[in-house]
């Protein structure tokens, strides 16, 4: 009897064994590029909707822009417009248009696709609408002239570094107007729903299908105005835990993984086949202070504690992922200031205790989120400013409610961190400096004259005062806000070591690799 | 035998509607705001009211609950916040991936579970009983999320037996959507390429979502098994020189199905929900992985549509048990 039912069981097994032996494990073809990567939280593709950080990396390869940023974010590099004048306050740029560029669809790309796009954008109102609309004030000020030619108006002075940054980002994505008009519907004229997963550009790359939750799959588009890419298809596989991603990586089933832990990106980097890249991001990691919350309505109370971190420790609970940059505005941004003056001195931030009038110390409420290494890094925090007398009590919540209560200023102290829309010093700036622009400094209550500066900064023409402007905000960041820069975020990722030309951004996951991946 | 259905709908209707009242209030009443979470940290503070105002989130809860069961009564589950569709295009688009993952998982535990019970209970006392029990105590110890892994990186990552995460290799196209369902659209479609690709791709998965199942499955077939091994006529059957094979299948086992059919119903609804855990180490694009995200981003409308689609299950499941009952069991009748 016992035989009996044993066989059963092997015989149940066996039947569906022979639908996996010999079925072969996937490989990547030469011409073929597989990223791994979470994109679970990718919501659109539509230019003028989609703002999670993979949502842009696809479009980035999809559309194109007026300029683009070379990889110094330093200047307007041509795109779409091979040339462009600007009027002598600034504000308005002429932008010539290159002459023979096709949509996927076909269709001519002109000076009206461009007017089209912008105004949509503006139209629909949706998430990364603000990075245009903040600085074009209405949708007359984007106008094409004659077929080759736009004239964009900008509500305030725009150097030129500055105006690119703007418009190289996806939001400025110039779609096919023939493509949305033919797929909008009476509720959505402006084809919002279609475009969340086909596509309307004229870029490297044409979307041949998105899977959500499975992958994203795009081929070289051969009438590409810079030349058709080498890697004829590329699919980003949704793999959301990063031991799959390793294991598939490592299986050869995926040539790039986008989300690997510090720790088993370090184990490939010493594999011989696998490279390892990393790059400080354009995301700030921070804790802000409430600075109306006694005690740290005294400017010497909020730099003791700048005093009492350990940085080095801070770095390594984040697993050495962590570019350590004091100012707000990150490592290769134009105007970062890489002053780092606090490092960990207990006389001192004890003596500045002593002088704001808390030389017992106090209690204070540290809200973090529960993603990790936060959890530990209010440990770490904890810990560091016990040694100075001040009690931490720590609450662990979901993003969702930390959100809730720093956007109501009601937190005490909290962890954040600010990622930059734009490569732009202004949008950090304006973030933390400005009280006006009811971001940061709004939310932590820190309403200082600095936000004069971050004003003036964002028009000031000449690059070299520019800078200068940007240097010395940070500088009164430093000295008198209520927020402890703990550093940049880095990203890691790690690729078979075949595949070239595929570099890490401080924006993206990688810059737009048309023109330079290739495998040996 | 309708009217004893039709009262069982009536009932589940009752209990899903309670299930909807408690999670739609618990999900508004936990502290956060999902607007400004899914658009970000750095959405400015009109955007978030506009939208906020658009998807009537400023309104009373109760307004808002009303609101919802009108939208229901006409078959919308309203828009996910996180995806911007349609929640029954994101439930028709996940729940099938959760079936068929479940459905195999689910036939494996039942088949080598009802096995392991059996053998474990005609070997009653002998080492083989003893080793079963004590791999079912490990089976039931080992957390599934290290289990998944462990199964990859040995059938996957070091032998190459079974393919890696996802439904399909990725070069793959899926089959023509016409069930949702990757096999049996293969099925339909004649691609027998992606059929036994689909296949390959879930077995991993289906073993570690199934092994817990295997795991209660064998026990309470063992437990039943013996009490019914134990009873008078069982004895007489053997006395009467039946071979054994028959006296534990066509005797003992058939006795022994109540309680087992139970706990298999109980599994399955459970498996039916999705497994968060199991659909994130094979990259599975199921239901626990989107309920689970939409719970975290106080999604509302994503929450109630999967609330909704797992009490149906539930009450199905438990429903087919029911039936299931009257079919093993004669003396069972439902008026």
């Amino acid at each position: 009897m016992a035989r009996y039912v044993v066989v059963i069981f092997l015989l149940s097994v066996l039947a569906v064994l022979p639908a996996t032996a010999g079925a072969p494990p996937s490989r990547v073809p030469p011409n073929v590029l597989v990223f791994g990567m979470n994109i679970e939280s990718a919501g659109s593709l539509d230019p003028a909707h989609g703002f999670e950080f993979e949502t842009t990396w696809v479009m980035q390869h999809l559309y194109d822009q007026l300029v683009s940023l070379p990889r110094d974010f330093s200047r307007a590099v041509p795109s779409l417009a091979v040339s462009w004048t600007a009027s002598p306050d600034l504000k308005t740029y002429t932008f010539r248009l290159r002459t023979g560029v096709r949509f996927h669809s076909g269709n001519a790309l002109d000076a009206r696709a461009v007017e089209f796009s912008f105004r949509r954008v503006m139209q629909l109102k949706l998430s990364p609408s603000f990075i245009l609309t903040d600085f074009i004030a209405k949708q007359e000020d984007v106008i094409a002239v004659g077929t080759d030619q736009v004239r964009v108006t900008f509500n305030q002075a725009m150097p030129e570094n500055f105006m690119a940054a703007i418009l190289s980002n996806e939001v400025a994505s110039i779609v096919d107007p023939a493509v949305v008009r033919r797929n909008a519907a009476p509720d959505d004229p402006l084809a919002n729903k279609w475009l969340t997963d086909h596509d309307a550009g004229s870029g490297p790359y044409e979307l041949i299908g998105w899977n959500k939750n499975i992958k994203v799959e795009m081929k070289a588009f051969d009438g590409y105005w810079g030349g058709r890419p080498k890697m004829g298809r590329v699919y980003v596989q949704n793999i959301s835990e990063s031991t799959t991603q390793q294991l598939a990586l490592q299986r050869g089933d995926i040539d790039f993984a986008a989300n690997l832990l510090p720790t088993q990106a370090r184990a490939l980097a010493s594999q011989p086949g696998f490279v390892v890249k990393s790059t400080p991001t354009f995301s700030v990691r921070y804790m802000a202070m409430n600075a109306q919350h006694e005690p740290f309505k005294n400017k010497a109370v909020r730099n003791a504690i700048k005093w009492a971190i350990d940085y080095e420790g801070v770095r390594r609970v984040f697993d050495d992922a962590l570019d350590t940059g004091q100012t707000i505005v990150p490592a290769r941004m134009f105007g970062h200031l890489s002053d780092r003056p606090y490092r960990r001195d207990l006389n001192r931030a004890r003596a500045l205790l002593r002088e704001g009038g808390f030389e017992r110390g106090f209690k204070v409420e540290l809200i973090s989120g529960s993603d990790s290494p936060l959890p530990d890094l209010a440990a770490k925090v904890k810990e560091d400013l016990a040694q100075i007398g001040i009690e931490v009590d720590i609450r662990i919540l979901r993003g969702a409610e930390v959100l809730a209560i720093y956007r109501a200023q009601r937190h005490q102290m909290v962890f954040g961190r600010w990622g930059a829309d734009y490569p732009d010093p202004d949008n950090l700036a304006k973030a933390f400096a400005d009280f006006d622009s009811r971001v940061l400094a709004w939310r932590t209550q820190w309403d200082h004259a600095v936000k004069q500066t971050v004003k003036q900064a964002v028009v000031e023409r000449d690059r070299a005062k520019r800078e200068a402007m940007y240097k010395e905000i940070q500088r009164i960041v430093l000295d008198e806000s209520p927020f402890v820069v703990f550093g940049y975020q880095e990203r890691l990722v790690a690729m078979r070591s075949n595949v070239k030309g595929l570099d890490p951004s401080p924006l993206a996951y990688t810059f737009n690799f048309a023109a330079t991946a290739s495998k040996e | 035998m309708w009217a004893y259905l039709l009262r069982r709908a009536l009932l589940s209707a009752f209990a899903i509607f309670g299930v909807l009242v408690i999670v739609f209030f618990l999900s508004h009443i936990i502290p956060g705001d999902p607007i400004a979470a899914i658009l970000g940290p750095q959405a400015p503070n009109d955007l978030i009211e506009d939208l906020r105002r658009r998807w009537g989130l400023d309104r009373p809860v109760h307004e808002q609950f009303v609101r919802f069961l009108g939208r229901l009564a006409r078959g919308d589950f309203g828009q996910s916040i996180a995806t911007r569709r349609a929640v029954v295009q994101d439930l028709r688009e996940f729940f099938p991936a959760t079936i068929e993952l479940a459905t195999v998982a689910i036939i494996f535990g039942v088949a080598a579970g009802l096995s392991v019970g059996i053998i474990s209970a005609v070997a009653h006392g002998q080492w083989i009983d003893h080793v079963v029990r004590f791999l079912s105590l490990i089976g039931l110890s080992m957390p599934v999320f290290w289990l998944g892994l462990i199964l990859l990186f040995i059938f996957y990552y070091r032998l190459g037996i079974f393919p890696g995460p996802g439904q399909l290799d990725i070069f793959l196209p899926r089959p023509p959507t016409v069930t949702g369902l990757i096999t049996v659209d293969a099925l339909l479609a004649r691609d027998f390429v992606a059929l036994r690709n689909a296949l390959g791709h879930m077995l991993l998965p289906a073993v570690v979502l199934g092994s817990h199942a295997l795991v209660g499955i064998a026990r309470i077939t063992r437990a039943s098994m013996l009490e019914v091994l134990g009873q008078d006529y069982i004895r007489v059957a053997r006395a009467k020189g039946l071979a054994e094979r028959t006296v534990i299948v066509r005797h003992a086992l058939k006795n022994a199905l109540l309680p087992i059919i139970t706990v298999i119903g109980i599994y399955y609804g459970g498996l039916l929900e999705g497994a968060v855990l199991t659909e994130t180490v094979f990259a599975w694009p199921g239901l626990g992985r989107y309920a689970t995200s939409a719970i975290l981003s106080q999604d509302f409308a994503a929450i109630m549509g999967a609330t909704i689609l797992i009490a149906l299950v539930f009450s199905l499941a438990n429903l087919a048990v029911d039936l299931a009952y009257g079919v093993l069991n004669p003396k069972i009748r439902y008026e």
